[in-house]
């Protein structure tokens, strides 16, 4: 049964459906990529930890200008650097598209527990896994800007 | 005894016997913290009764000692060595905050470890939480082990 869900097509639906409900914002998924480098242009990334039947975690990693669109448009204001009220709504998102997957995984008796998101602010630096999990990287365009979700995850039998 | 003094006695028994290194405390106890620079930070989430985030966080040069120390053996550039040691960490540091918090664990499960690095990152929680920063120092230089619970 686990091994029926598409997780990187249950990712893409997650996120959309988060943007779509809270930010009345319709993304484009780019191509999903399983097990591969990315490049990945952060400058706030919120995480989050997962575990129960399936450990792992999962991060939302976004450019300035990207981060601050989604706040923007999210409490509806302008929002013009990385300040607390970003780093919530990035971190709540996180929360969001996490709680999506746990809902996901519950349809394959696959019982996951959250965690809390956590933010990481900067211009340089990036955030590697455990070299035995599998990582899952899905690129989305927002209007101009592209931020990237992913998933790091080994299954708990 | 309060979870500060758990996880400083928790902390020096994993270094103590896998890291083969004395800890001291090096200084108060704060709820916040500065801005990281060229420093690596292993992260464990805690789900479950108690939902939080445990982190490691080392400067660059400490974690590579740590890391020699660790395999017994010299590295002096940051490696896949390196981020596996501080992911181990706050793994093994994850699991003795699980005993603490839960009756054998039981009630609490673990994520997996991952690992930050860079030259200039802020670390911050995104709920409200209590934070408890705790600052050691060993011979190769300080470094700070963090506890985030959701309230």
């Amino acid at each position: 049964m686990k091994e029926s869900l598409d997780v990187g097509s249950e990712i893409v639906a997650g996120c959309k459906d988060v943007f779509s409900t809270m930010l009345m914002v319709e993304l484009e998924a780019e191509e999903v990529v399983i097990q591969k480098k990315v490049a990945i242009k952060s400058n706030i990334t919120s995480m989050i930890g997962l575990g129960g039947g399936l450990k792992g975690l999962l991060a939302v990693h976004c450019p300035a200008l990207v981060a601050t669109e989604i706040t923007g448009t999210f409490l509806g204001m302008d929002v013009e650097e990385i300040d607390d009220d970003v780093k919530d709504a990035i971190g709540e998102i996180a929360n969001m598209i996490a709680g999506n997957l746990k809902i996901s995984f519950a349809k394959t008796d696959t019982k996951i527990e959250l965690a809390i998101p956590t933010s990481i602010v900067g211009d340089s630096f990036y955030v590697s896994g455990i070299a035995d999990s599998t990582r899952i990287v899905v690129p989305f365009r927002m209007g101009e800007g592209k931020f990237w979700v992913e998933l790091m995850y080994i299954m708990n039998t | 005894m309060d979870i500060s003094e758990k996880i400083i006695e928790s902390t020096n028994e994993i270094f103590s016997s896998m890291v083969m290194m004395e800890l001291a405390v090096n200084g108060e106890i704060r709820d916040c913290m500065e801005p990281l620079t060229n420093s690596i930070t292993g992260v464990i989430g805690l789900a479950g009764t108690h939902k939080g985030v445990l982190a490691i966080h080392f400067p660059i040069t400490v974690a590579l000692a740590i890391t020699s120390s660790f395999l017994g053996m010299d590295v002096d550039e940051m490696n896949e060595d390196v981020e596996d040691a501080v992911g181990e960490l706050a793994n093994m540091l994850g699991g003795s905050v699980k005993s603490i918090l839960s009756a054998k664990g039981r009630d609490i499960e673990l994520s997996l470890p991952s690992v930050i690095s860079g030259e200039n990152y802020d670390f911050q929680p995104t709920r409200e939480v209590d934070r408890v920063v705790i600052p050691f120092k060993c011979d190769a230089g300080e470094f700070s082990v963090e506890l985030e619970l959701e309230k």
